[in-house]
């Protein structure tokens, strides 16, 4: 896998996810950071740091990213939320136009 | 003829014809009388993938009892679960207990069932940030308005179909001065008295009282809302002379429907003044063409409805000063081709309805010069074949309604040249294959109604050219299963109507299981049986069914919903 095909997400705590930038795209939010030439540090680095979003959270959203990309490819799976999670994570998605 | 009936006073559809934005209130998501809710995928986990709030949101829904509260949630979050519960049907009295604070901006819980004051506590802990409320047919009653006095910013409150709000209950809304839009239909216990809480609505832009008997003299108390752009009192039949008066310094209305009242040419004279009017209702109100004189001062008006009026010949000459209108509907009044000559000069006319008029061929000629219309309706009219040639030239014409006419195969080939022609009615008997013969070049057509026409198989080989065809109703009773062949192809139609050809059998079901588009279908009276059934099981966006007097049983047609078909809502037998 080539450096520029992936991104990092780092989340509150430090953690860091390197994912696809295709899945990553699934994102609006992160669409727009990574190809809006310049304005964002994010463009040049591949790397989105976001200090409100808990890892446990993030990596459920990274998991969203391939499950939405399967989706798209004709594969109807259902997507599983822990009920805990539920509220913050719909929050993180509010964030990430997800 | 019965099914006339159901095109009578559809003003909502004849404004969007003219621009669609006459009403729009404060808060600009409603341009329409009742606030609907925003339509939901009714077929998720089809095609688009859900996005993660949605899931998200499905979620709650499904474990609504373990919230307590939402308010913790940025409000947009917590209104799109609220929506969600509303769409689903599954807010309850305890479930609403969790929005308690949540500083919701828009309630919409019209015909919501179980509303009742109890909601009125969460509701109004909404407060300042509360802007619309929709508590259409509820049980709110007076007593439970007193709450709204904690919504100050309200700007738009429906209170349609509530029988347990009267005059009391107004006087709690008198202080809501944010109010754009208020709407009480068909409210009974409404009066002149209780009608003084209105005063105080400085900023009411639109005010529905469709359908409340109560209201004669109550208008004085609306005299000063001089910001008042839309004031509907339709089927208000209390409604005289003597309650227009207070509208006269209305200026900035744009539309007022006063339709099925008694106001006369008498109180019509009292609109002289609002220069900005463009949509006036009067239909089935005792006006003559007498009004036509006030009516003339109105240099706005674009939208004219005179259906069911008095009017006669005499006095139509002054329709030639009406020349802005784009909109007109003279139907079921008694008038001839001699009227229609004052409309000689409407060159801005779009849309003119004639139905059940006294007019005849001769009157059409008065017609070409109205290049812009777009829709034409002669239903009922003495208009035969020889009038047709008057509307050849009418290139922009959409929409054009023969049926229950004298026109005659021979006639329609002056029809075939109109090509932007999307709607044809030729619901009337004499019409036959030969006259279908002759309108294969209208391809745009998307709505044929040959409801009773005399069409047999031969004659379907004719529709193979209108692939555009969304509805289609043969119902002639000439057609048999090799006609059907002709329609199985016609992939855009979602309505068909095949019902009175008694002799299509289940063979009919089985070709048209190709027509996945197909909303509403009816093959009544023929010889369908419950073994065709299955044939419809691919016809997943089927809403209505019928098929009345055949082998067919409503439980029958129960069983193929719950399997097949979700959609399905209405269906005959039930």
């Amino acid at each position: 896998m080539k450096k520029e095909d992936t991104v990092k997400l780092i989340s509150a705590e430090g953690m860091e996810f390197v994912i696809d930038k295709e899945a990553a795209m699934v994102s609006q939010t992160i669409r727009n950071m990574l190809t809006s030439p310049g304005s964002f540090a994010e463009t040049e680095h591949g790397e989105v740091t976001f200090p409100e979003i808990s890892a446990v959270i993030l990596e459920k959203i990274c998991q969203y990213f391939y499950w939405s990309l399967q989706y798209s490819r004709g594969k109807e799976t259902e997507f599983y939320i822990e009920p805990e999670l539920t509220l913050e994570l719909m929050m993180a998605a509010n964030y990430l136009h997800t | 003829m019965l099914r006339k009936r159901d095109q009578l006073d559809n003003e909502d559809g004849l404004h969007r014809g003219v621009s669609g934005r006459y009403c729009k209130s404060g808060s600009s998501k409603w341009l329409t009388t009742t606030f609907t809710r925003p339509v939901v995928e009714s077929q998720r986990g089809k095609g688009k993938c859900p996005s993660l709030m949605e899931l998200c949101t499905y979620k709650i829904r499904e474990d609504i009892d373990n919230y307590g509260s939402f308010s913790m949630l940025p409000r947009d979050l917590s209104q799109q679960i609220f929506n969600e519960l509303v769409n689903s049907q599954c807010l309850t009295d305890v479930s609403l207990k969790a929005f308690r604070d949540c500083a919701l901006q828009d309630l919409y819980l019209g015909e919501y069932p179980g509303v009742n004051d109890n909601w009125m506590d969460v509701i109004s802990s909404q407060g300042s940030s509360l802007l619309s409320l929709d508590l259409s047919a509820s049980d709110i009653s007076d007593s439970g308005l007193i709450y709204l006095k904690d919504c100050a910013n309200l700007q738009a409150l429906n209170l349609n179909y509530c029988d347990q709000i009267s005059d009391r209950g107004l006087q709690h809304i008198s202080g809501l001065s944010d109010l754009t839009s208020l709407s009480f239909r068909r409210n009974s216990g409404i009066t002149a008295q209780g009608m003084t809480a209105f005063s105080s609505l400085v900023n009411l832009l639109k005010l529905d009282l469709e359908k409340c008997p109560g209201i004669h003299g109550g208008l004085v108390h609306i005299k000063g809302l001089t910001k008042l752009e839309c004031l509907n009192i339709k089927w208000c039949n209390c409604i005289t002379d003597a309650d227009m008066k207070p509208l006269s310094g209305l200026t900035n209305l744009k539309s007022l429907q006063i339709s099925c009242s008694k106001v006369t040419d008498f109180g019509i004279t009292y609109l002289k003044g609002l220069q900005k009017l463009s949509i006036l209702n009067l239909e089935g109100c005792p006006v003559t063409a007498s009004c036509l004189d006030s009516l003339s001062a109105l240099a706005s008006l674009l939208y004219l409805n005179l259906s069911r009026c008095n009017l006669s010949d005499d006095g139509c000459e002054k329709f030639s000063q009406l020349g802005n209108l784009k909109v007109v509907n003279l139907g079921f009044n008694d008038i001839s081709d001699s009227c229609l000559v004052h409309l000689k000069g409407l060159t801005n006319l779009e849309s003119l309805n004639l139905d059940s008029c006294r007019i005849g061929d001769d009157g059409l000629v008065h017609l070409t010069g109205l290049q812009r219309l777009k829709c034409l309706e002669l239903s009922d009219t003495e208009v035969g074949s020889n009038g047709l040639r008057h509307l050849s030239g009418l290139g922009n014409l959409e929409s054009i309604n023969l049926s229950f006419t004298i026109v005659t195969d021979g006639g329609l080939r002056k029809l075939s040249g109109l090509s932007s022609l999307k709607s044809l009615n030729l619901d009337a008997r004499q019409i036959t294959d030969a006259g279908l013969a002759a309108l294969t070049s209208l391809t745009g057509l998307t709505h044929l109604d040959l409801f009773g026409a005399r069409i047999t198989d031969s004659g379907t080989n004719y529709l193979r050219n209108f692939k555009n065809l969304r509805s289609l109703e043969i119902c002639g009773g000439g057609l048999t299963d090799a006609g059907v062949k002709n329609i199985k192809d016609l992939s855009s139609l979602s309505l068909l109507n095949l019902s009175q050809n008694c002799n299509l059998t289940d063979k009919t079901l089985e070709m048209i299981s190709g027509l996945t588009g197909l909303v509403s279908l009816n093959v009544s009276n023929s010889r369908i049986t419950s073994a065709g059934l299955r044939h419809l099981k691919p016809l997943k966006n089927l809403r209505s069914l019928t098929l009345e007097s055949c082998k067919v049983t409503a439980n029958d047609i129960r069983k193929l919903q719950s399997a097949d078909l979700p959609n399905l809502v209405n269906f005959r037998p039930e």
